[in-house]
This record gives C-alpha cells, structure tokens and sequence, in this order.
C-alpha cells in the first residue's frame, strides 16, 4: 500500500462556476515529489479538467506561481516532503490577482505595470557596436545584479498587501525592474523612469511590509528596491522644488 | 467563456501569517504614540493656563491609566526604533563609484545616533532639573 | 449550433514564438521598417519560453588569438561536417557582433576585473569563446530581448495564443489560425511574411531537459503543409541532466573545471578518444570533459553497459564533480547549479558530486530553410531551433544555438521585413472557409469520446523513442519505434478527452501538442532508419558503425506523407573544410601537429 498525501485544490470553471471551490485528491507520495508533479499526477491520471500553468521545472521561467497553504510558491519549487506533518496541502491560485480559471490567474496587470517603467537600456547616445562593448566592472555589475533576477513570477505580488489593496500599484516587480535599469552603470534613463517612481502608485503606495522579498525566489529584494527608490524620489523632489525657488522651472 | 473571479482583498487579510501581524504590530505603534502626543499637548496648553492648572495635570500623569499609556508609548517607540533602523540599510544604501559605505556601518551610524540622541536628551532634561531644583 | 465566431486580424509580419529567435526576429523587423505591424504570437508570455532555461553562454569570436576560421572550424568538425559551410561561415561572422548588441541593450554579460567581456572554455571549442552571463545565460538573453522589444511600439503581442494552423493560399503562407487561450475561441491572422520560432521537440523523449511548452509546434505546422523537415535524426543528448526529472546542468560546469567519473571515481573519458587526463581543476579545450556533447553521452551509454555507472534511486548516473572548484568560484561562476543540484537532488555542489547522465535536449534538425531562413513555402520563414538553416550539422556544439537566435533572429525578421514591405496583405476574410475547417476540426478533438487516453499515448510515444532513437540506434528497435509511432498516430485518432470547456482548456491543447509531438516524432524516427551510417549524435554501432561519406554527405528530408513519409536527400555545402576525421584529446593536438 503506497504512501498517499491529501492534495486540495482550489477550482474554478468560469463556464460552470459562480465561484471558486475546493476539490480534494489523493496522490501518492515520494520523497522529491513536488506540487508541480503533483499537480500533473492529477492531471494525467484524476482529473484532466485541472488547469494549471508550468514549464521549465526548474524555477527559471516563472510560469508556475500558486498559493500553498496560504503561501505564495513556485508549485516546480515546493515539495511535499515539507509538508508531511501539517498533513494536507491545499493549493490554489495566486492572491490578489483575478483567477482566469482554477490555478491560473490574470497577471495581465502585472504585466502591463512592468512595460510602464521603460524597462530598457536607455542612453543619450546609442553607439555602434562595432565600437565594443559599454565597459562595466564586475563592482558595477553588482550593484544592480539582484533586482536583474527577477523571473516574472508574480510571487511577490501575491504577498503584497498594497498591490491587494489596490492594483494600480505598480508593485514590487515593476520598480525593482525599474531599478535594475537606474542602477545599471550603462543605463542613461533614470531621470525618465523617475516619473513612474514619483507617482502615488509608484513608490509612494508601498509601506514596506517587506513580504515581497521574503517569499520572492530569486533573491532579488524588491522591497530594497522600492525603498532606495524613495530615496531617489525624494531627492529628485528636492532637487525640483530648488530649482523652481530659484526660478529655473524645469516642468 | 471568459469570466475572471476576481478576489477581493479580505478585511482580515493581515490575520493570515505571522509576517503580516508582525507588520501590523509595527504600524500599530503609530497609536499609542499618538495617544501620547495628544496628551502632551493637553499639558501644554495646562501650562498657558497657569503653574495650578499645570501642576493639576502632572498630577493626573500619576494615575495608573497614564503611567500605562506611558509605558506603552515607550515600548511603541522602541520598537518602532528598532524596526525601523534594521531598515534603513535596505533604504539607505550609498554604493557608487565615488562613495560606499556598507550596510553594517549605515545600521550602526543609525543605532549610534538613536542612542546619543535620547541619552543627550535625558541629560538635557535633568540637568534643566537640578537647575531648576536649585532655584 | 453554428460553427463559432472567428475573430480576424491584420499584420504585415506574424511571428510565432516569443524566445530568444521570435523575439529578436521582431526587434530586427521592427528596425529594418518602423511603418510594418508586426504581430509577435505565443502560447505562452515570452519569458517562460525555454531559452529562458540556457546556462552556459553564447558563442562570438571576440580574443585576439582567436578567430572566425577557428570558430568555423570547430563547429563544421563539431557537426561531423554534416553543416552547410556557407552558412557557418556567415554565422561565425556575424556572432560577435549579435552578443554586442544584446550587451547594448543591457545583457549582463559576465565580464573581466577591467570591464572587458569574459569568455569562458565550453565543449568542443579550440580558443574560449563563450560569452556567458553567470550561469544563466538563456535567462538573461531573453529577459534582455524582451524588455528591448518593449520600446517598439510597432510590435505588439498576443499572449497565450496557441498557434494550430498555417494558413496557405495561392501556393504561399497567407497567415495563421491561433486559439486564445483565454477563451478558447479562434483567431485568424493574415499576414505578408510569417516566421515559425517555436523551438525544439526534446519532449518527445520521456527524460529531457526540456520544458513543457517544447513539443515542436512549428516543426509539425510546417511540415502539415508539406515543408520538409531536415536532418531530424540529429538529436542532442546533453551529457549531464539530472537523473529522474532531466534538468539541465549547464557545460559550464566542466567549462570552469568539473570532471566526470563513473562509480569507481574514475574519469572514464579518457578511455572514449578524449584523453589523455587532464589535471584536476585544468580543463583543456576539446579534451576529456570539454569534449563534443555527442562523444560524452556515447561515453556514458557505454560505461552504463558495462555496469560502471551509478545507480540512484532516480536511474542510472555518473558523478560531475566540483569539490576541487571550492565554495567561493562555484558560487561566483556556477550558483544556479548549486541551488539546482541541492532543491532537485538534495546535494550540495561544494561537498558532494552531483548524479547526472545523457538527457535529451536539442533538436538540430527542424524546418528546412535556406541560409536566409526563408522556407520552401514561399511567406514562410523559420529561425532558431525550431529550423535547420544547416549550422549545427550532425551535433551541435554548445553556445552555438543561443548565438544562433541573434544572428538568424536578425536575418529572419529583415527578409519578412523585405517581403512584407514588397506585397500587400490579405484580406483575412479570404482565409476564413479553411479557418472555419481547421476550427470544427479542433473543436471535434475537444469534443472527442474515444477511448484513447492522453497520458497514456504520450507515455507509449515518449518510451518508444527513448529505446529505438536515443543515443545509440539499433537496427530492430529503429523500425520497432517507427511501426509504434504509426500505431500511436492511429490511436491519437480515437483520443477520448474529458476537459469539454472552453476558458483556459489545457487538456485540449496538451492534446494538439501530441498531434505535433507525434508528427515530429514520426519524423525522426524514419530519418534515423534511413540514414545508414553513424555520423554525431546518430550513432548505429551495431548495422552502420562507420561515417560513410560517399552515400550520405547529405541532409535528410522527410516530406509527410499518407502513411509513410518520404525521404529524399539533399547534397551539404562545402567550401573549404574537406570531411575529415574528428580529433579531441591528445589526437586533435597530434592532428594539430602534423
């Protein structure tokens, strides 16, 4: 008799389903089963009506974001092993983002608020590449190297309360993406993306709850990025209200 | 057909794991403190009114509900000092080609002027005491 | 009730797939004519597509004592001179200056303490030349295209659309048909100039590196509308997968030292043609371990015979040991392999040596097209691994395929870009009697009640390949898995699904995707008995030990056909390499010599 854990689902058929509801399944365990084979356990075997987003399998390609237990998780990432004593796991989509249908949600939000910020090398002045590479130190590469991890997952959106509250936020993704550029050595467009940080759905709607970077898998550290955005941000006000006093209006 | 379900934020939605009570609690601080800024600026304005008014109102700090809203505003306020500065590497982070100075020296720059600042006002306080007391 | 409504659009240019090739095809299109509208289709957002997933770097002559005739050199002997020179001569020439471009465009490349691009040793190449950015070179190439693509506002993108058809009319491609997955309705897109980018087909092997989404799409459209697919037989094993789930453990591992030993510790290697050992810690080009991929999985399959290998709880493996590496150069060059190694085999890359073998990975064959990516079909283009443009040959040499999206991403999107800036597009109205057959044909595989399971053909078709086309091919089981490819084909006929919705149905797209896996699979399966020689990767140790140049100099072609597909051959490009014998290890530096 195999070893079976309790896998519950949260679904939802929007040709059939008012609402969301929960779906429960049996699948047997080993030791480096993850929710992803799980979840295409179920699939293949138990309901092929289970809708679900996956590729890589290996944390590289984002597509995989799910609640597990209330947590946002890379369902390629998670392993039941870790679970075994709390018995039962129950897996559903995303938080803070509409469900499209049982695990996969809408991210179109998010991914409208990452192409707001300008998210590109922006130089003054392109040169030829037959003229080389921009030179970067490994130092400088550092310095922006964290928040250029980032796999689009969404997990960090999930656990953002502000963005919960309100999803004009461009939320914690968008502007540690914004920053990868503003730090990037070779980039030229900080005073361009600075409007975006500005606004009241930029920077300024983040309270620093801090969960972004605590469930983000990658280790990029949004909650770092928007913060030193504030910095940034005050220090462009600053710099802006100087220059109207001494009548260079720069509007 | 398509029909997104959308979820709507919960009002409980802080109740759901620790990290978020944790911040919770850290904003709650702003309460007692406000509490306790209030109260200040009740004994402010006893004092315009007269060295009776205002020795009436130190009076009213002895009764235990305030020594409590005391004691909570002081916790309030460390904790919200000691939260606050494990931040402020995060924050303020000075790595350029120019200038760097590493996230351990900004949190201990930080801590140094927390506790210089509150210790050079309870100096300041009591020294304004004794010469007041020797009046 | 009445067949459903199917939406229509318009662009100039639609290109189908949205990784590293589709979106460079895209950027190129939209420089060479800022007034074309151009269409960029994918079935999924473009940063799950699985260039994402690439490790170990991107090739481009850039150190002085290199040089493009080397960089040609090793990739024709590499390809066991099955490569069309012509095109590896235009590639080698032009690689250099795509990877300059991405690094314009922000691509963190990996670089030097004085701020110069590093280049890293990788299989089978004389002189370093693989740029790399950590060890997450896909990852940040893509993010690199995709963010760039961003500023164009004449791309614009339909997500999640899964492309099922390849609309033809008056002898060229008119367009496409997609379903949006949202909502499971059809689309019809009309366009000038289409560019298939879809990728490989590795997951028609049971164990594989490769992502979901990879069950070569555009190679199956393609061949629906009788373009040939070329070279099909040529499959990359990568040598070091993790065993049990497939994933990938990048060259650079070996690149920056890592050795492999079988169970008793010792470098087997050296005992294939790739000796003599090199000293822990000094890898040598084209020896040992920085070998050619297709040598390297041999190597395994044989030590695995002879019961050397290891046996793991997930399959048979060898050790790819770093130890020697220490924890500081294995967290500053290789991190991603560490957590990699620690989350999916609970093994620590500084302490342990981590479980690998031979995984299927890259598909050098694909549609067939000309050095200017353009197909047989006239308006139809293809590019990346989903093509054969005849730059990697027999085997593939890694950092040669992430190059190859650059420079033929480029060519693909300026030649739509001509063609589309040349002729008008169609009306989509006139494509709308054939879209309405394709859609009641999907819509009937939806609806579908037999008795036949998904899973369970996919499965059958997965394990058939993995015995009769995997590393070695013997001559029973060759012709086993084709006969089992066509009863599989007939059983897809009577697939029975469940998933009867509409809204996000990922049962009835699974569903199409092994109707292309199958195809694919059919097709190299009949390629590899065709081919009656051992040339790369396409190895018949026991029928066809011998490379036979005199019959089979030649590409492969499979053309569908009603039952059978039909072979026909087609001559190689050579223009200054003469086949000769393939030399690594102390022979190659013998051959070097003399």
């Amino acid at each position: 008799m195999t070893d079976k854990v309790t896998v519950r689902v949260q679904r939802y058929r929007p040709e059939e389903d008012a609402a969301p509801w929960e779906q429960s399944f049996e699948v047997p365990y080993s030791e480096d089963l993850s929710i992803l084979d799980a979840l295409n356990q179920i699939k293949d075997q138990q309901d092929p009506t289970l809708s679900h987003r996956w590729s890589c399998r290996m944390a590289i390609c984002g597509s995989c974001g799910v609640m597990v237990n209330n947590e946002p998780k890379l369902s390629c990432k998670t392993f039941l092993r870790d679970y075994r004593e709390q018995g039962a796991v129950t897996v559903r989509a995303l938080d803070n983002f509409p469900i499209e249908r049982d695990l996969v949600s809408d991210i179109s939000g998010f991914i409208d608020h990452l192409e707001t910020v300008q998210p590109w090398l922006i130089r003054e002045q392109e040169t030829a590449v037959s003229e080389g590479a921009y030179p970067q130190t490994p130092e400088q590469m550092q310095r922006y190297a964290a928040f250029g991890q980032c796999i689009n997952c969404g997990l960090c959106y999930a656990a953002c309360p502000q963005f919960g509250r309100d999803p004009a936020f461009l939320g914690p993704g968008a502007l540690a993406l914004a920053q990868r550029y503003n730090l990037d050595s070779r980039d030229q467009g900080a005073a361009q993306r600075m409007q975006w940080l500005n606004a009241e759905e930029g920077v300024w709607s983040c309270t620093f709850v801090g969960s972004c970077s605590e469930v983000c898998p990658k280790d990029v550290d949004p909650a770092a990025a928007i913060n030193r955005g504030k910095v940034a941000s005050d220090i462009n006000y600053a710099v802006n209200l100087f220059n109207i006093l001494r009548g260079k209006d720069d509007a | 057909m398509r029909k997104p379900y959308v979820q709507r934020q919960r009002a409980d939605w802080w109740l759901r794991n620790p990290a978020y009570r944790r911040y919770m609690l850290r904003e709650a601080t702003a309460l007692p403190l406000f509490l306790y800024s209030l109260l200040l600026m009740s004994g402010l304005y006893q004092f315009t009114r007269g060295e009776a008014a205002f020795l009436a109102w130190l009076e009213l700090l002895r009764s235990p509900w305030l020594l409590a809203l005391h004691g909570m505003a002081l916790a309030a306020a460390l904790y919200h000092a000691v939260t606050w500065i494990a931040l402020v590497p995060k924050i303020l982070v000075i790595d350029s080609d120019r200038l760097r100075v590493s996230p351990a020296t900004v949190k201990r720059a930080h801590q140094l002027g927390a506790v210089t600042c509150n210790a050079g006002l309870l100096l300041l306080a009591l020294l304004l005491l004794r010469a007041a007391g020797g009046n | 009730m009445s067949s459903p409504e199917i939406t229509t659009l318009q662009a100039d240019i639609v290109i189908v797939g949205g990784g590293g090739a589709g979106l460079r095809a895209a950027i190129a299109a939209a420089e060479a004519n800022p007034r074309l509208d151009i269409l960029l289709l994918s079935k999924v957002y473009p940063m799950r597509s699985h260039t994402v997933a690439a490790e170990g770097g991107c090739a481009g002559v850039i150190q002085p004592h290199d040089s493009f005739d080397a960089h040609f050199d090793d990739t024709v002997s590499g390809g066991d001179w099955l490569c069309d020179q012509d095109v590896v001569d235009y590639f080698v020439r032009h690689a250099t200056e795509e990877n300059l471009r991405l690094e314009h465009w922000g691509c963190p490349w990996s670089r030097n303490a004085d701020g110069s691009i590093n280049v890293r040793a990788f299989g089978g190449m004389k002189i370093e030349r693989t740029w790399f950015a950590a060890d997450k070179s896909g990852f940040h190439i893509l993010h690199t295209l995709f963010q760039t693509s961003l500023k164009y506002p004449s791309i614009r993108r339909c997500d999640e659309y899964f492309c099922t058809d390849l609309l033809v009319e008056d002898g060229a491609c008119a367009g496409i048909q997609a379903i949006d997955m949202r909502n499971g309705s059809h689309t019809v897109i009309s366009a000038s100039a289409v560019i298939l980018a879809t990728g490989g087909a590795a997951r028609v092997y049971r164990y594989n590196t490769n992502g979901g989404i990879v069950t070569g799409d555009g190679m199956a459209l393609a061949y629906r509308q009788g373009v040939p697919l070329r070279d099909m037989e040529f499959v990359q094993y990568h040598p070091t997968g993790l065993p049990g789930s497939g994933i990938l453990i990048t060259e650079a591992a070996r690149g920056e030292g890592g050795v492999l030993t079988n169970r008793d510790g010792y470098r087997y290697l050296q005992d294939y043609g790739l000796g003599p050992e090199t000293p822990l810690g000094e890898p040598k080009n084209k020896h040992m371990e920085l070998g050619p991929r297709d040598r390297l999985s041999q190597a395994f399959w044989h030590e695995a015979k002879a019961g050397r290998a290891l046996a793991t709880s997930r399959g048979e493996a060898v050790n790819l040991d770093l130890r020697h590496l220490g924890e500081a150069r294995i967290n500053e060059r290789l991190p991603f392999i560490r957590d990699l190694a620690r989350t999916y085999v609970n093994v620590d890359a500084v302490y342990e040596p981590i479980p690998v073998r031979p995984t299927a990975h890259y598909t050098m064959g694909g549609i067939q097209t000309d050095r200017h990516t353009a197909t047989a079909l006239p308006g139809l283009f293809a590019a990346g691994e989903c093509a054969s443009v005849g730059l990697h040959g027999a085997n593939r040499l890694g950092s040669n395929s992430l190059a190859e999206l650059g420079v033929f991403g480029r060519v693909a999107g300026e030649q739509a870009a001509a063609r589309a800036g040349e002729g008008a597009v169609l009306d989509p109205q006139r494509l709308l009697a054939r879209a309405e057959d394709n859609a009641a044909r999907l819509d009937a595989l939806r609806e579908s009640s037999g008795s036949e399971s998904l899973a369970s053909i996919r499965d059958a078709m997965a394990r058939a390949m993995e015995e009769g086309a995997g590393i070695f091919r013997l001559p029973g089981q060759m012709q086993q898995t084709c006969t089992a490819i066509a009863e599989l084909k007939e059983r897809y006929c009577k697939l029975g699904l469940v998933d009867r919705s509409r809204a996000f149905n990922t049962e009835w797209l699974n569903a199409i995707e092994l109707g292309y896996l199958l195809d694919v699979a059919e097709a190299m399966a009949h390629a590899a008995l065709a081919r009656k020689e051992s040339r790369g990767s396409h190895q018949r140790p026991e029928d066809f030990p011998q490379r036979d140049d005199g019959q089979f100099l030649k590409h492969s072609l499979v053309y569908r056909a009603a039952d059978v597909p039909r072979l026909e051959w087609q001559d190689v490009v050579i223009t200054r390499s003469q086949p000769a014998e393939r030399h690594y290890g102390g022979a190659g530096q013998q051959e070097a010599k003399s």
